[in-house]
Protein backbone atom coordinates (compact mmCIF):
# COMPACT_ATOMS: atom_id res chain seq x y z
CA UNK A 1 0.00 0.00 0.00
CA UNK A 2 2.74 2.14 1.02
CA UNK A 3 5.07 1.59 -1.98
CA UNK A 4 1.41 2.50 -4.31
CA UNK A 5 1.20 5.37 -2.65
CA UNK A 6 5.02 6.38 -3.11
CA UNK A 7 4.47 5.33 -6.82
CA UNK A 8 1.57 7.08 -6.80
CA UNK A 9 3.60 10.71 -5.72
CA UNK A 10 6.78 10.02 -7.50
CA UNK A 11 4.30 9.33 -10.85
CA UNK A 12 2.64 12.84 -10.02
CA UNK A 13 5.82 14.82 -9.11
CA UNK A 14 7.53 13.71 -12.48
CA UNK A 15 4.39 15.06 -14.62
CA UNK A 16 4.60 17.99 -12.63
CA UNK A 17 8.55 18.14 -12.85
CA UNK A 18 8.20 17.75 -16.88
CA UNK A 19 5.40 20.22 -17.09
CA UNK A 20 7.69 22.64 -15.15
CA UNK A 21 10.96 22.07 -17.07
CA UNK A 22 9.04 23.11 -20.36
CA UNK A 23 7.27 26.22 -19.07
CA UNK A 24 10.89 27.03 -17.94
CA UNK A 25 12.42 26.68 -21.57
CA UNK A 26 9.74 28.38 -22.97
CA UNK A 27 9.92 31.51 -20.82
CA UNK A 28 13.95 31.01 -21.29
CA UNK A 29 13.20 31.29 -24.92
CA UNK A 30 10.46 34.20 -24.32
CA UNK A 31 13.34 36.09 -22.11
CA UNK A 32 16.19 36.07 -25.21
CA UNK A 33 13.64 37.52 -27.82
CA UNK A 34 14.14 40.90 -28.85
CA UNK A 35 10.76 42.72 -29.08
CA UNK A 36 9.22 43.54 -32.28
CA UNK A 37 9.01 47.15 -32.62
CA UNK A 38 6.02 48.43 -34.24
CA UNK A 39 3.49 45.83 -35.14
CA UNK A 40 0.13 46.53 -33.31
CA UNK A 41 -3.14 44.77 -34.83
CA UNK A 42 -6.58 45.28 -33.07
CA UNK A 43 -8.14 41.87 -32.54
CA UNK A 44 -11.19 40.64 -34.91
CA UNK A 45 -10.06 43.43 -37.38
CA UNK A 46 -10.18 42.88 -40.70
CA UNK A 47 -8.30 44.56 -43.33
CA UNK A 48 -10.56 43.13 -46.48
CA UNK A 49 -11.81 45.69 -48.72
CA UNK A 50 -15.36 45.99 -48.82
CA UNK A 51 -17.02 43.70 -51.57
CA UNK A 52 -20.82 43.97 -52.52
CA UNK A 53 -22.78 41.97 -54.81
CA UNK A 54 -26.45 42.59 -56.49
CA UNK A 55 -29.00 40.44 -54.66
CA UNK A 56 -29.67 36.88 -56.55
CA UNK A 57 -26.38 37.74 -58.64
CA UNK A 58 -23.30 35.38 -59.08
CA UNK A 59 -20.52 37.80 -56.76
CA UNK A 60 -17.61 37.26 -59.30
CA UNK A 61 -15.39 35.44 -57.01
CA UNK A 62 -15.28 31.55 -58.58
CA UNK A 63 -12.83 32.05 -61.84
CA UNK A 64 -15.42 30.69 -63.75
CA UNK A 65 -19.71 30.20 -63.48
CA UNK A 66 -20.20 28.62 -66.78
CA UNK A 67 -19.32 24.77 -66.05
CA UNK A 68 -20.88 24.72 -63.15
CA UNK A 69 -24.03 22.24 -63.34
CA UNK A 70 -26.39 21.50 -60.85
CA UNK A 71 -25.43 18.38 -58.45
CA UNK A 72 -28.19 16.02 -57.33
CA UNK A 73 -26.69 14.15 -54.98
CA UNK A 74 -26.93 17.38 -52.97
CA UNK A 75 -30.19 18.59 -54.35
CA UNK A 76 -31.60 21.20 -56.44
CA UNK A 77 -29.70 24.04 -54.97
CA UNK A 78 -26.22 23.45 -55.34
CA UNK A 79 -23.95 24.00 -58.45
CA UNK A 80 -21.09 22.07 -59.16
CA UNK A 81 -17.63 21.78 -61.31
CA UNK A 82 -15.47 19.03 -61.43
CA UNK A 83 -12.25 18.78 -64.09
CA UNK A 84 -12.78 16.48 -66.45
CA UNK A 85 -8.96 15.59 -66.80
CA UNK A 86 -8.06 12.82 -64.65
CA UNK A 87 -4.83 14.07 -64.17
CA UNK A 88 -6.23 17.09 -62.32
CA UNK A 89 -8.80 15.06 -60.31
CA UNK A 90 -9.69 15.45 -57.09
CA UNK A 91 -8.24 11.81 -56.43
CA UNK A 92 -4.38 13.59 -57.02
CA UNK A 93 -4.50 15.62 -54.03
CA UNK A 94 -3.44 14.57 -50.24
CA UNK A 95 -3.38 17.83 -48.30
CA UNK A 96 -5.54 21.41 -48.28
CA UNK A 97 -4.64 24.92 -47.45
CA UNK A 98 -7.61 26.64 -46.35
CA UNK A 99 -7.78 30.55 -47.33
CA UNK A 100 -9.22 33.29 -44.93
CA UNK A 101 -13.26 33.24 -46.07
CA UNK A 102 -14.52 36.24 -48.41
CA UNK A 103 -17.04 38.02 -47.43
CA UNK A 104 -19.55 39.77 -49.55
CA UNK A 105 -22.72 42.52 -48.62
CA UNK A 106 -25.60 42.70 -50.47
CA UNK A 107 -26.01 45.72 -51.93
CA UNK A 108 -29.62 46.49 -50.59
CA UNK A 109 -27.88 47.01 -47.41
CA UNK A 110 -26.08 49.91 -46.11
CA UNK A 111 -22.18 48.80 -45.60
CA UNK A 112 -21.35 51.21 -43.59
CA UNK A 113 -23.42 50.02 -41.00
CA UNK A 114 -21.77 46.72 -41.04
CA UNK A 115 -18.57 47.04 -39.16
CA UNK A 116 -15.42 45.38 -40.56
CA UNK A 117 -15.40 43.16 -37.29
CA UNK A 118 -18.63 41.97 -37.92
CA UNK A 119 -17.65 40.52 -41.52
CA UNK A 120 -14.51 39.22 -39.87
CA UNK A 121 -16.13 37.66 -37.06
CA UNK A 122 -18.42 35.90 -39.69
CA UNK A 123 -15.61 35.11 -42.16
CA UNK A 124 -13.50 33.38 -38.57
CA UNK A 125 -16.61 31.11 -38.13
CA UNK A 126 -17.05 30.28 -41.45
CA UNK A 127 -13.21 29.42 -42.14
CA UNK A 128 -13.19 27.56 -38.65
CA UNK A 129 -16.25 25.51 -39.54
CA UNK A 130 -14.54 24.60 -42.81
CA UNK A 131 -11.66 23.35 -41.27
CA UNK A 132 -13.55 21.22 -39.05
CA UNK A 133 -14.99 19.59 -41.74
CA UNK A 134 -12.58 18.91 -44.15
CA UNK A 135 -9.31 18.10 -42.31
CA UNK A 136 -10.23 14.36 -41.75
CA UNK A 137 -10.20 13.61 -45.27
CA UNK A 138 -7.67 16.58 -46.25
CA UNK A 139 -5.35 16.91 -43.21
CA UNK A 140 -4.92 20.74 -43.33
CA UNK A 141 -1.45 22.33 -44.44
CA UNK A 142 0.12 25.82 -44.15
CA UNK A 143 2.10 26.02 -47.17
CA UNK A 144 1.36 25.76 -50.83
CA UNK A 145 3.36 22.70 -52.14
CA UNK A 146 2.53 19.12 -54.80
CA UNK A 147 -0.42 17.20 -53.63
CA UNK A 148 -2.17 20.67 -52.09
CA UNK A 149 -5.19 22.07 -52.74
CA UNK A 150 -6.19 25.61 -51.77
CA UNK A 151 -9.62 25.79 -50.57
CA UNK A 152 -11.06 29.25 -51.41
CA UNK A 153 -14.75 29.83 -49.83
CA UNK A 154 -16.82 33.26 -50.25
CA UNK A 155 -19.90 34.08 -48.08
CA UNK A 156 -22.19 36.24 -50.44
CA UNK A 157 -24.97 38.63 -49.64
CA UNK A 158 -25.34 39.33 -46.02
CA UNK A 159 -27.50 41.54 -45.13
CA UNK A 160 -28.69 44.18 -42.92
CA UNK A 161 -30.93 43.08 -39.60
CA UNK A 162 -32.49 45.25 -37.08
CA UNK A 163 -31.09 46.96 -33.93
CA UNK A 164 -29.46 44.40 -31.62
CA UNK A 165 -30.24 44.73 -27.87
CA UNK A 166 -27.91 45.62 -25.33
CA UNK A 167 -27.54 42.43 -22.98
CA UNK A 168 -27.16 43.68 -19.52
CA UNK A 169 -24.32 41.00 -18.45
CA UNK A 170 -21.68 42.41 -17.58
CA UNK A 171 -20.05 38.37 -17.47
CA UNK A 172 -20.06 38.66 -21.03
CA UNK A 173 -17.16 40.09 -22.94
CA UNK A 174 -18.65 39.83 -26.27
CA UNK A 175 -18.45 43.11 -27.73
CA UNK A 176 -22.61 43.77 -29.45
CA UNK A 177 -23.08 45.38 -33.37
CA UNK A 178 -25.13 47.90 -33.69
CA UNK A 179 -27.16 46.25 -36.40
CA UNK A 180 -27.46 42.08 -36.69
CA UNK A 181 -26.06 40.48 -39.56
CA UNK A 182 -28.58 39.05 -41.87
CA UNK A 183 -27.88 35.43 -43.10
CA UNK A 184 -31.48 35.13 -44.77
CA UNK A 185 -30.35 35.57 -48.40
CA UNK A 186 -26.46 34.17 -47.82
CA UNK A 187 -25.18 31.63 -50.58
CA UNK A 188 -21.68 29.92 -50.96
CA UNK A 189 -19.54 29.95 -53.35
CA UNK A 190 -15.95 27.49 -53.39
CA UNK A 191 -13.35 26.35 -55.23
CA UNK A 192 -10.50 24.17 -55.40
CA UNK A 193 -7.16 25.18 -56.90
CA UNK A 194 -4.23 23.56 -57.63
CA UNK A 195 -1.92 25.12 -54.58
CA UNK A 196 1.42 25.52 -57.00
CA UNK A 197 -0.85 26.81 -60.41
CA UNK A 198 -3.84 27.80 -59.05
CA UNK A 199 -5.37 25.53 -61.87
CA UNK A 200 -9.35 24.81 -61.09
CA UNK A 201 -9.69 21.49 -60.05
CA UNK A 202 -13.44 21.76 -58.71
CA UNK A 203 -16.14 24.31 -58.00
CA UNK A 204 -19.52 24.61 -56.14
CA UNK A 205 -22.30 27.18 -55.73
CA UNK A 206 -24.41 26.46 -52.86
CA UNK A 207 -27.85 28.56 -53.21
CA UNK A 208 -28.99 26.55 -49.89
CA UNK A 209 -30.97 28.80 -47.65
CA UNK A 210 -29.55 27.24 -44.70
CA UNK A 211 -29.36 31.24 -43.06
CA UNK A 212 -33.21 31.53 -43.45
CA UNK A 213 -33.55 33.21 -39.62
CA UNK A 214 -30.47 33.12 -38.32
CA UNK A 215 -28.64 36.57 -37.34
CA UNK A 216 -25.26 37.50 -35.97
CA UNK A 217 -25.63 40.42 -33.58
CA UNK A 218 -22.23 40.23 -31.80
CA UNK A 219 -18.76 40.20 -32.64
CA UNK A 220 -18.04 37.41 -30.58
CA UNK A 221 -21.35 35.37 -31.65
CA UNK A 222 -19.88 32.22 -30.67
CA UNK A 223 -20.32 32.47 -27.11
CA UNK A 224 -23.80 33.92 -27.63
CA UNK A 225 -26.57 30.91 -27.38
CA UNK A 226 -29.12 32.69 -29.47
CA UNK A 227 -26.96 32.87 -32.47
CA UNK A 228 -26.69 29.00 -32.52
CA UNK A 229 -28.74 29.08 -35.66
CA UNK A 230 -26.47 31.13 -37.25
CA UNK A 231 -23.60 28.70 -36.38
CA UNK A 232 -26.01 25.93 -37.53
CA UNK A 233 -25.92 27.13 -40.92
CA UNK A 234 -22.57 27.88 -41.36
CA UNK A 235 -21.68 24.00 -39.95
CA UNK A 236 -24.21 23.25 -42.14
CA UNK A 237 -22.71 24.48 -45.61
CA UNK A 238 -19.13 23.54 -44.34
CA UNK A 239 -21.04 20.15 -44.27
CA UNK A 240 -21.91 20.17 -47.66
CA UNK A 241 -18.59 21.46 -48.90
CA UNK A 242 -17.28 17.68 -47.11
CA UNK A 243 -20.53 16.29 -48.60
CA UNK A 244 -19.33 17.17 -52.16
CA UNK A 245 -15.67 15.52 -52.06
CA UNK A 246 -17.16 12.50 -50.16
CA UNK A 247 -19.44 12.52 -53.11
CA UNK A 248 -16.46 13.38 -55.74
CA UNK A 249 -14.33 10.06 -53.95
CA UNK A 250 -17.14 7.37 -53.41
CA UNK A 251 -15.85 4.82 -56.10
CA UNK A 252 -18.59 3.58 -58.60
CA UNK A 253 -18.12 1.62 -61.73
CA UNK A 254 -14.75 0.74 -63.46
CA UNK A 255 -13.05 2.02 -60.86
CA UNK A 256 -14.79 0.39 -58.14
CA UNK A 257 -14.11 -3.27 -59.78
CA UNK A 258 -10.41 -1.59 -60.75
CA UNK A 259 -9.66 -1.40 -56.82
CA UNK A 260 -11.61 -4.20 -55.82
CA UNK A 261 -9.31 -5.94 -58.24
CA UNK A 262 -6.46 -4.76 -57.40
CA UNK A 263 -6.70 -4.76 -53.54
CA UNK A 264 -4.58 -7.93 -51.93
CA UNK A 265 -3.12 -7.97 -48.42
CA UNK A 266 0.61 -8.23 -48.49
CA UNK A 267 1.89 -11.38 -48.87
CA UNK A 268 -1.24 -13.12 -50.38
CA UNK B 1 32.50 30.63 -16.91
CA UNK B 2 31.18 29.02 -13.67
CA UNK B 3 28.41 31.09 -13.36
CA UNK B 4 27.49 29.05 -16.56
CA UNK B 5 28.58 25.49 -15.99
CA UNK B 6 25.96 26.11 -12.82
CA UNK B 7 22.83 26.62 -14.57
CA UNK B 8 23.86 23.99 -17.28
CA UNK B 9 24.39 21.13 -14.91
CA UNK B 10 21.46 21.81 -12.95
CA UNK B 11 19.54 21.88 -16.49
CA UNK B 12 21.16 18.59 -17.37
CA UNK B 13 20.25 17.18 -14.04
CA UNK B 14 17.19 18.51 -14.22
CA UNK B 15 16.42 17.23 -17.49
CA UNK B 16 17.95 13.40 -16.57
CA UNK B 17 15.49 13.38 -14.01
CA UNK B 18 12.32 14.62 -15.46
CA UNK B 19 12.57 12.31 -18.56
CA UNK B 20 13.82 9.27 -17.38
CA UNK B 21 10.75 6.57 -17.21
CA UNK B 22 8.50 6.54 -15.03
CA UNK B 23 9.29 3.44 -12.58
CA UNK B 24 5.38 2.58 -11.86
CA UNK B 25 4.81 2.03 -15.72
CA UNK B 26 8.03 -0.24 -16.24
CA UNK B 27 6.78 -3.44 -18.21
CA UNK B 28 8.37 -6.42 -19.44
CA UNK B 29 6.77 -7.81 -22.93
CA UNK B 30 8.12 -10.61 -25.49
CA UNK B 31 8.39 -9.72 -28.80
CA UNK B 32 10.11 -10.00 -32.26
CA UNK B 33 12.24 -7.70 -33.50
CA UNK B 34 11.49 -6.01 -36.87
CA UNK B 35 12.36 -3.70 -39.59
CA UNK B 36 9.68 -0.65 -39.38
CA UNK B 37 8.79 -1.96 -43.04
CA UNK B 38 7.96 -5.62 -42.58
CA UNK B 39 6.65 -5.27 -39.18
CA UNK B 40 3.92 -3.00 -40.99
CA UNK B 41 3.70 -5.04 -44.26
CA UNK B 42 2.70 -8.19 -41.57
CA UNK B 43 4.24 -11.38 -43.95
CA UNK B 44 2.45 -13.41 -41.49
CA UNK B 45 4.19 -15.58 -39.17
CA UNK B 46 7.63 -15.26 -37.70
CA UNK B 47 8.86 -17.39 -40.82
CA UNK B 48 12.82 -17.88 -42.17
CA UNK B 49 10.41 -15.52 -45.13
CA UNK B 50 9.71 -12.57 -42.70
CA UNK B 51 12.88 -13.30 -40.48
CA UNK B 52 14.99 -12.75 -43.77
CA UNK B 53 12.71 -9.39 -44.84
CA UNK B 54 13.41 -8.23 -41.37
CA UNK B 55 17.55 -8.41 -41.31
CA UNK B 56 17.80 -7.57 -45.49
CA UNK B 57 15.66 -4.38 -44.78
CA UNK B 58 16.90 -3.07 -41.42
CA UNK B 59 20.46 -4.02 -43.74
CA UNK B 60 18.81 -0.89 -46.10
CA UNK B 61 18.03 1.05 -43.40
CA UNK B 62 14.74 0.72 -42.25
CA UNK B 63 14.37 1.31 -38.43
CA UNK B 64 13.98 -1.60 -36.19
CA UNK B 65 10.86 -1.98 -33.71
CA UNK B 66 9.06 -4.58 -31.83
CA UNK B 67 5.85 -6.39 -31.92
CA UNK B 68 4.20 -7.84 -29.70
CA UNK B 69 4.41 -11.48 -29.44
CA UNK B 70 0.51 -11.41 -27.42
CA UNK B 71 -1.44 -9.39 -29.59
CA UNK B 72 1.01 -8.06 -32.87
CA UNK B 73 0.91 -4.74 -31.70
CA UNK B 74 3.88 -2.85 -33.35
CA UNK B 75 6.53 -0.28 -30.93
CA UNK B 76 8.49 1.87 -32.17
CA UNK B 77 11.48 2.60 -30.22
CA UNK B 78 12.80 5.73 -28.44
CA UNK B 79 16.92 3.56 -28.82
CA UNK B 80 16.94 2.27 -31.95
CA UNK B 81 20.82 1.75 -31.34
CA UNK B 82 19.78 -0.93 -28.26
CA UNK B 83 17.54 -3.32 -31.08
CA UNK B 84 19.86 -3.20 -33.93
CA UNK B 85 21.47 -6.15 -32.52
CA UNK B 86 18.49 -7.96 -32.03
CA UNK B 87 16.32 -7.52 -35.78
CA UNK B 88 15.42 -10.80 -36.76
CA UNK B 89 15.29 -12.29 -33.38
CA UNK B 90 12.73 -12.81 -30.71
CA UNK B 91 13.78 -10.84 -27.85
CA UNK B 92 12.47 -9.59 -24.39
CA UNK B 93 12.41 -5.99 -23.92
CA UNK B 94 11.81 -3.88 -20.87
CA UNK B 95 10.55 -0.20 -21.05
CA UNK B 96 7.52 2.17 -20.84
CA UNK B 97 5.15 0.63 -23.48
CA UNK B 98 2.85 3.39 -24.64
CA UNK B 99 -0.03 1.27 -26.52
CA UNK B 100 -2.19 4.24 -27.93
CA UNK B 101 0.61 5.86 -29.73
CA UNK B 102 2.34 2.77 -30.31
CA UNK B 103 5.87 3.76 -29.04
CA UNK B 104 7.97 2.08 -26.40
CA UNK B 105 10.72 4.02 -23.70
CA UNK B 106 13.43 1.13 -23.70
CA UNK B 107 15.19 0.57 -20.79
CA UNK B 108 16.95 -3.06 -21.43
CA UNK B 109 16.79 -5.76 -24.29
CA UNK B 110 17.55 -9.27 -24.03
CA UNK B 111 17.75 -12.01 -26.70
CA UNK B 112 15.28 -15.31 -25.59
CA UNK B 113 15.16 -18.23 -27.51
CA UNK B 114 11.94 -19.28 -29.31
CA UNK B 115 10.90 -22.21 -27.25
CA UNK B 116 11.21 -20.07 -24.12
CA UNK B 117 7.30 -19.38 -25.48
CA UNK B 118 5.31 -22.41 -25.03
CA UNK B 119 2.62 -23.80 -26.92
CA UNK B 120 -0.75 -22.21 -25.38
CA UNK B 121 0.92 -19.35 -24.32
CA UNK B 122 -0.42 -15.90 -25.99
CA UNK B 123 2.50 -15.01 -27.77
CA UNK B 124 3.05 -18.75 -29.04
CA UNK B 125 0.36 -18.52 -32.48
CA UNK B 126 2.67 -15.55 -33.97
CA UNK B 127 5.18 -17.86 -34.19
CA UNK B 128 2.69 -21.07 -35.79
CA UNK B 129 1.39 -20.93 -39.62
CA UNK B 130 -1.42 -22.15 -39.28
CA UNK B 131 -3.13 -19.43 -37.26
CA UNK B 132 -3.04 -17.59 -40.44
CA UNK B 133 -4.84 -19.68 -42.52
CA UNK B 134 -8.48 -18.96 -42.97
CA UNK B 135 -10.29 -21.74 -43.90
CA UNK B 136 -14.40 -21.90 -43.85
CA UNK B 137 -16.43 -19.09 -42.36
CA UNK B 138 -13.15 -17.41 -41.20
CA UNK B 139 -12.40 -17.41 -45.62
CA UNK B 140 -15.42 -15.29 -46.20
CA UNK B 141 -14.95 -13.36 -42.90
CA UNK B 142 -11.40 -12.91 -44.45
CA UNK B 143 -13.18 -11.82 -47.81
CA UNK B 144 -15.39 -9.21 -46.52
CA UNK B 145 -12.53 -7.54 -44.62
CA UNK B 146 -10.55 -7.44 -48.27
CA UNK B 147 -13.65 -5.86 -49.78
CA UNK B 148 -14.65 -3.44 -46.95
CA UNK B 149 -10.96 -2.16 -46.99
CA UNK B 150 -10.90 -2.11 -50.91
CA UNK B 151 -13.77 -0.08 -51.26
CA UNK B 152 -12.47 2.71 -48.74
CA UNK B 153 -12.88 6.23 -50.28
CA UNK B 154 -10.07 7.88 -49.36
CA UNK B 155 -7.32 5.92 -50.35
CA UNK B 156 -4.61 7.16 -52.66
CA UNK B 157 -1.44 5.78 -54.19
CA UNK B 158 0.05 7.04 -51.09
CA UNK B 159 -1.60 4.39 -48.94
CA UNK B 160 -1.55 0.89 -48.11
CA UNK B 161 -3.46 -0.75 -45.87
CA UNK B 162 -2.82 -4.32 -45.05
CA UNK B 163 -4.61 -6.81 -42.99
CA UNK B 164 -4.12 -10.12 -41.71
CA UNK B 165 -6.29 -13.07 -39.48
CA UNK B 166 -5.16 -15.06 -36.61
CA UNK B 167 -8.40 -16.92 -36.04
CA UNK B 168 -10.38 -14.36 -35.90
CA UNK B 169 -8.27 -11.72 -34.32
CA UNK B 170 -7.79 -8.80 -37.27
CA UNK B 171 -4.55 -7.83 -37.51
CA UNK B 172 -4.20 -4.12 -39.51
CA UNK B 173 -1.00 -3.19 -41.32
CA UNK B 174 0.22 -0.42 -43.25
CA UNK B 175 0.68 3.38 -43.64
CA UNK B 176 -1.94 6.49 -44.86
CA UNK B 177 -1.38 9.87 -45.37
CA UNK B 178 -4.54 10.79 -43.91
CA UNK B 179 -5.14 10.00 -39.82
CA UNK B 180 -9.38 9.53 -40.88
CA UNK B 181 -8.00 6.28 -43.08
CA UNK B 182 -6.89 4.69 -39.92
CA UNK B 183 -10.09 5.13 -37.89
CA UNK B 184 -12.59 4.10 -41.03
CA UNK B 185 -10.63 1.07 -41.57
CA UNK B 186 -10.82 0.02 -37.60
CA UNK B 187 -14.36 1.29 -37.80
CA UNK B 188 -15.71 -0.74 -41.03
CA UNK B 189 -13.71 -3.34 -39.84
CA UNK B 190 -15.22 -3.79 -36.24
CA UNK B 191 -18.69 -3.88 -37.78
CA UNK B 192 -17.88 -7.20 -39.63
CA UNK B 193 -19.79 -10.31 -38.60
CA UNK B 194 -17.09 -12.64 -37.21
CA UNK B 195 -14.50 -10.65 -36.36
CA UNK B 196 -13.17 -10.04 -32.43
CA UNK B 197 -10.46 -8.64 -32.01
CA UNK B 198 -8.71 -5.59 -33.90
CA UNK B 199 -5.31 -4.69 -33.65
CA UNK B 200 -4.52 -1.53 -35.41
CA UNK B 201 -1.17 -1.29 -36.53
CA UNK B 202 -1.84 1.32 -39.04
CA UNK B 203 0.96 3.97 -39.00
CA UNK B 204 -0.08 7.97 -40.15
CA UNK B 205 2.74 9.15 -42.33
CA UNK B 206 3.87 12.89 -41.47
CA UNK B 207 3.12 15.19 -44.43
CA UNK B 208 6.64 17.19 -44.49
CA UNK B 209 7.07 19.18 -47.77
CA UNK B 210 10.15 16.96 -48.33
CA UNK B 211 8.18 13.50 -48.50
CA UNK B 212 5.30 15.26 -50.30
CA UNK B 213 8.20 16.72 -53.05
CA UNK B 214 8.86 12.84 -53.30
CA UNK B 215 5.17 11.65 -53.34
CA UNK B 216 4.68 14.13 -56.10
CA UNK B 217 8.24 13.30 -57.99
CA UNK B 218 7.92 9.22 -57.64
CA UNK B 219 4.12 9.40 -58.75
CA UNK B 220 5.35 11.71 -62.16
CA UNK B 221 7.74 9.48 -62.68
CA UNK B 222 5.81 6.05 -62.14
CA UNK B 223 3.49 7.06 -64.38
CA UNK B 224 5.36 8.82 -67.65
CA UNK B 225 6.90 4.92 -67.64
CA UNK B 226 4.16 2.39 -65.92
CA UNK B 227 0.67 4.48 -66.97
CA UNK B 228 -1.21 1.74 -67.41
CA UNK B 229 -0.40 0.36 -63.77
CA UNK B 230 -2.61 3.92 -62.56
CA UNK B 231 -6.38 4.55 -62.90
CA UNK B 232 -8.62 7.29 -62.63
CA UNK B 233 -8.76 7.01 -58.46
CA UNK B 234 -6.32 5.17 -57.66
CA UNK B 235 -3.29 2.69 -58.70
CA UNK B 236 -1.55 -1.22 -58.69
CA UNK B 237 1.56 0.48 -57.39
CA UNK B 238 1.82 2.18 -54.00
CA UNK B 239 4.20 4.90 -53.25
CA UNK B 240 5.09 5.07 -48.80
CA UNK B 241 7.08 7.76 -48.61
CA UNK B 242 8.69 8.40 -44.71
CA UNK B 243 11.15 10.55 -44.33
CA UNK B 244 13.18 10.62 -47.46
CA UNK B 245 12.65 6.78 -47.86
CA UNK B 246 10.35 5.21 -50.45
CA UNK B 247 8.93 1.80 -50.21
CA UNK B 248 7.12 0.67 -53.47
CA UNK B 249 4.55 -1.92 -53.07
CA UNK B 250 1.83 -3.82 -55.17
CA UNK B 251 1.73 -5.68 -58.37
CA UNK B 252 3.21 -5.30 -61.73
CA UNK B 253 3.04 -7.84 -64.48
CA UNK B 254 6.97 -8.25 -65.37
CA UNK B 255 9.82 -8.16 -63.73
CA UNK B 256 11.07 -5.50 -65.94
CA UNK B 257 8.66 -3.04 -64.77
CA UNK B 258 9.49 -3.54 -61.32
CA UNK B 259 12.82 -2.50 -62.08
CA UNK B 260 11.75 0.23 -64.12
CA UNK B 261 9.71 1.21 -61.06
CA UNK B 262 13.12 1.35 -58.98
CA UNK B 263 14.99 2.71 -61.31
CA UNK B 264 12.77 5.64 -61.85
CA UNK B 265 12.24 5.98 -58.25
CA UNK B 266 16.05 6.47 -57.14
CA UNK B 267 15.63 9.39 -59.65
CA UNK B 268 13.14 11.16 -57.44
CA UNK B 269 15.10 14.11 -55.90
CA UNK B 270 15.42 14.20 -52.65
CA UNK B 271 14.75 10.30 -51.93
CA UNK B 272 17.41 8.77 -50.20
CA UNK B 273 16.37 4.96 -50.35
CA UNK B 274 13.84 3.06 -52.28
CA UNK B 275 12.82 -0.12 -51.01
CA UNK B 276 11.16 -1.95 -54.02
CA UNK B 277 8.56 -4.42 -52.49
CA UNK B 278 6.61 -4.85 -55.87
CA UNK B 279 5.28 -8.29 -56.20
CA UNK B 280 5.50 -9.62 -60.15
CA UNK B 281 2.08 -11.41 -60.75
CA UNK B 282 1.53 -11.84 -64.38
CA UNK B 283 -1.90 -10.26 -65.54
CA UNK B 284 -4.61 -12.55 -66.42
CA UNK B 285 -4.67 -12.28 -69.98
CA UNK B 286 -1.04 -13.45 -70.03
CA UNK B 287 -2.03 -16.64 -67.50
CA UNK B 288 -4.74 -17.41 -69.86
CA UNK B 289 -2.28 -17.16 -73.38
Amino acid sequence: MLTRGIDAFGSGLRRNCRIGFFVWLVALAGCTQEPKPGVESKPGESKSALRRVEPGKESGFLQDYSKLKPNEKLGGDALTYVNPDKMKSLHRYVAIIVDPVQVYVSTAADASLIPDSGRGAVAKYFEHALVGAVSDAFPVVDSPGPLVLRLRAALVGIDLGGKVAPLNDPAMTAKPMDRAIVLEKVSVEMELVDSETGERIAAAVDKATLGAGAEVGSENFSRIERYNEAKMAFDQWAGRVREFLDSEHELTGEDAERALQSYQPYGK
Amino acid sequence: MKKFMVPVVLLAAGAALCFAADPSKIKTIQGYADSDICARLMLGPISPERIECSQSTHKQGAAPQIVRLTDNLVFEVNKTKMLKDYVGKFVEATGEPKEKDGRIKLESVKEIDRPNIPPGAPGHELMDARNFRATGDRAKTFEKVRHELAMMPYISEFDFISFTMVGDDVILTGWTVRITNRSTAYNLVKNIEGVNRITNNIEVLPMGSFDMQIRAGARAALQRMLSRYFWGSGSDIKIIVKNGKIILLGRVATKADSDIANIQCNAVPNAFHVFNLLKVAPSEDKKKG
